[in-house]
């Protein structure tokens, strides 16, 4: 990923994040984010959405409804509308809240699995013949553009989005995306995000995979047997810096890198080399016109799945050396296409506060693995510079890089 | 914005290979509706499938083994657009090339039986053979295995404008300098709950034809099968300005929005090429070209071909790139004549600019210019 800088033609153009919101299991909103990033809060809970008796994995990272339901928005009835669609209402509030002049241009945003939840009860009402009565709201509500459009709606944007469902490294590359077109000087200002729902369909499939664990998360432990999944969803307000210096708003940090590769090794696994990761790190690298020395800290994708941490690690450990790193996964469980744009935040918050978010649930080091985790209690630390990994099923994989912005 | 078709390729209800469904469109055929049943209401609707001779001569590839239908059209015309930009711009480099694939409702008949097992036997009876192939990015990570790609592949999920949106995303990639290439692929795979769903949410006929601009509308038919065009820098036909538009809040205000792109992609030597279905979208559409462009040749594939909602878009692009280098339109069909709309077959079209319109049933509007 070369860009425009690098090859001496147009100057490419700095990029700004001015206002970011987050909803997660560790809190809504940054305050409540950062409080439970610093207490090390284990945010996992038995799944109470749906039935999982017969599922090998009985926990999740959740958000409570009560707190999404909320004031009604732009005459909408909450009630009404798919919990991914309130939770992007919610960080959509916080972000517009931060920076009320942001009008963006363009959205690009992140997701797996858009408003799964309707089409579950879309299908279950078909299959026992009754309960069709809401199925045209369902339906016309499932489509992952939907929450994003509902929110856009109710805050009066117009701007066209680009849903991007890349799997579980959705987050990311739409916030990568997002930059290369502020980079590029071609827009001024992109709203960019992840979210998605905890669902039935979904947390089945991972677990017919074996892949979600009955444990605790685990990342890069030796003793590692699978990720918890979770929900939530995040949205970084991205502008050019001169552009956004120019009215004054606030900047919490830049987002100077971006790297992509896809790994055809597998359609679920990673090449156990690491190349797919360790290209997309090299590419944010590259891009920012960084070298591996200058990063501080690495948010890892870190599952704790045996084949993803193993390659992700040796990826990080053969570019990085002794770069501390954290899978905040083990904290909220992992939140597919919103994963990577609430791990951004975090990073964010981690620069703001100058600390290192923990790697909770750390036993026993993989001897495979020579890793500086930050084990199971954040650490106070001096960063300037940050890389968040998501890596997905179809071999997708994104890094970024966010820099601390100069006081 | 320097931005080329380089090669082209599609897997229709009417047959695969440019020149060929061309013709047939030319000749005004339209495609043959097959019933598809539905097992759990014992209801039968229609839809325009793809025939099987229609991917026979698809490469074996390990990644096509299990993979849904929706995957084997996605290879069919990458593979074909791939082929025709080598005969005409010469050597590709994979290395350069990024992939921006199109899909609303992406692998419905692997997410539908995955899921049909769990309610019917409960979660331990569900596949981890099917799950991965319900994820909406696996027809783009199979495709990107068969060609070797690499670097950056993006699924985009949206309703029938996300073709033209993903054109946009191709054309924002390719101001990057990593990129020579950007392959768009839009596809889709009809299944009874598909058209069970758009029933119940009353935009579908039970059966032909789709009547485009008919008021008040009738609905459409379902179709699919894929549609892939490579972007490059090289190429005759040149797309000169893309609109990414907008999202409309009532069905109602959708002509706002086409109306507003319409007018800024104007041009008086244009055709347009609707995305009329037979639903609310031709209403929209006819009351922005009888505003905008009122004299313009306009013709609409979907009643030949059925509304493919992911690939439509890219279907639409490729009609319009053939009205350009052939000169000639089909006639619209299924019209009826009585709007105020110009629908004649076209031979020796003095066109220079084919505009597309790409209203989606679920309030994405975009559109785009393209020039020869």
């Amino acid at each position: 990923m070369i860009f425009n800088e690098l090859s001496g033609k147009t100057p490419a153009s700095r990029v700004a994040v001015v206002a970011a919101g987050v909803i997660s299991p560790l809190g809504f909103g940054l305050n409540e984010t950062l409080t439970s990033l610093r207490g090390s809060k284990d945010c996992i809970s038995p799944v109470a959405r749906f039935d999982v008796e017969k599922c090998r994995c009985k926990t999740a990272g959740q958000i409570s409804d009560e707190r999404l339901l909320g004031q009604p928005r732009n005459g909408r009835k909450n009630e009404r509308l798919h919990r991914a669609t309130r939770m992007m209402i919610a960080v959509f509030e916080e972000a517009f809240g931060q920076d009320p002049g942001f009008t963006p241009q363009l959205t690009v945003v992140g997701t797996t699995s858009g408003g799964m939840s309707f089409g579950e009860d879309y299908y279950r009402a078909l299959h026992r013949h009754r309960g069709l009565r809401h199925s045209p709201g369902w339906i016309a509500n499932y489509p992952p553009q939907k929450p994003v459009i509902h929110a856009q709606h109710a805050f009066g944007i117009s701007a066209p989005c680009q849903v991007i469902a890349n799997a579980c490294a959705s987050g990311t590359n739409a916030i990568g995306h997002a930059f290369e077109c502020v980079r590029s000087g071609k827009y001024q200002q992109v709203l960019t995000g992840g979210y998605d729902a905890l669902s039935e369909l979904v947390f089945v499939g991972f677990d017919s995979l074996q892949a979600a664990t009955p444990e605790k998360c685990r990342p890069f432990d030796r003793d590692r047997s699978g990720m918890v999944l979770g929900e939530g969803a995040a949205v970084l307000a991205l502008e050019n810096l001169e552009s956004a210096r120019a009215r004054r708003a606030h900047v919490l940090a830049e987002i100077i890198g971006y790297g992509i590769s896809t790994d055809n090794h597998h359609l679920t696994q990673p090449d156990p080399s690491g190349s797919g990761p360790r290209r997309a790190m090299e590419q944010a690298l590259q891009s920012a016109n960084r070298s591996a020395e200058e990063v501080d800290y690495i948010n890892a994708h870190g599952t704790a799945t045996t084949f993803n941490d193993a390659a992700e690690g040796k990826a990080i450990a053969e570019l990085f050396g002794k770069v501390p790193v954290s899978s905040t996964k083990s904290m909220i469980g992992h939140s597919l296409g919103a994963a990577g744009a609430i791990e951004a935040v975090i990073c964010l918050a981690a620069l703001k506060a100058q600390f290192l978010p923990p790697n909770i649930n750390f036993r026993n080091p993989d001897p495979d693995l020579d890793l500086n985790i930050v084990a199971n209690t954040a650490r106070d630390a001096q960063i300037d510079i940050v890389l968040s990994n998501s890596f997905g099923f179809g071999g997708t994989n994104a890094s970024i890089l966010i820099q601390k912005v100069a006081a | 914005m320097n931005l080329r078709i380089a090669g082209m390729g599609w897997v229709t209800p009417l047959g695969r290979d440019i020149d060929p469904v061309w013709d047939r469109l030319i000749r005004g055929e339209e495609a043959t509706a097959q019933p598809i049943s539905d097992p759990i209401a014992n209801k039968t609707y229609c839809a325009f499938r793809i025939a099987t001779e229609a991917l026979k001569d698809l490469p074996p590839h390990p990644r096509l083994r299990r993979a849904s239908a929706i995957s084997r059209f996605a290879a069919a015309a990458g593979l074909d657009a791939l082929a025709e930009a080598r005969s005409t711009i010469g050597g590709i480099d994979v290395e350069r090339m990024a992939l921006v694939f199109a899909v609303s409702n992406g692998g419905v008949v692997y997410t539908k039986r995955f899921y049909h097992s769990v309610v019917e036997s409960g979660a331990q009876s569900a596949s981890p053979l099917l799950f991965p192939e319900t994820v909406f990015n696996a027809p783009a990570s199979h495709l990107a295995a068969i060609l070797g790609i690499a670097g950056a592949s993006y699924t985009l999920v949206g309703d029938g404008a996300v073709g033209a949106l993903a054109i946009k995303m191709a054309s924002d990639l390719l101001d990057n300098e990593a990129f020579d290439f950007c392959l768009v692929v839009g596809a889709e795979e009809a299944d009874w709950l598909l058209c069970d769903a758009y029933h119940r949410w009353r935009l579908l006929k039970k059966e032909p034809p789709i009547e485009p601009f008919h008021e008040p509308p009738r609905g459409m038919i379902l179709s699919e099968g894929a549609g892939a065009v490579l972007l490059a820098r090289e190429g005759t036909v040149q797309i000169d300005a893309i609109d990414a538009g907008g999202n409309f809040s009532e069905r109602r205000k959708a002509n706002e929005i086409v109306r507003r792109i319409l007018h800024g992609l104007a041009d008086e030597g244009a055709c347009i090429i609707a995305s009329a279905n037979g639903t609310f979208v031709d209403l929209a559409e006819r009351a922005a070209i009888e505003k905008e462009l009122p004299k313009a040749i306009v013709y609409g594939p979907k009643p030949a071909l059925g509304e493919s909602v992911g690939a439509s878009a890219v279907w639409q692009i490729i009609v319009a790139a053939e009205a350009l280098r052939t000169k000639r339109l089909p006639q619209m069909l299924r019209s009826g004549g009585q709007v105020g709309l110009s629908f004649l077959a076209v031979d020796g079209g003095s066109w220079s600019k084919a505009i597309v319109l790409s209203c989606g049933l679920n309030q994405q509007v975009a559109g785009l210019r393209l020039s020869i």
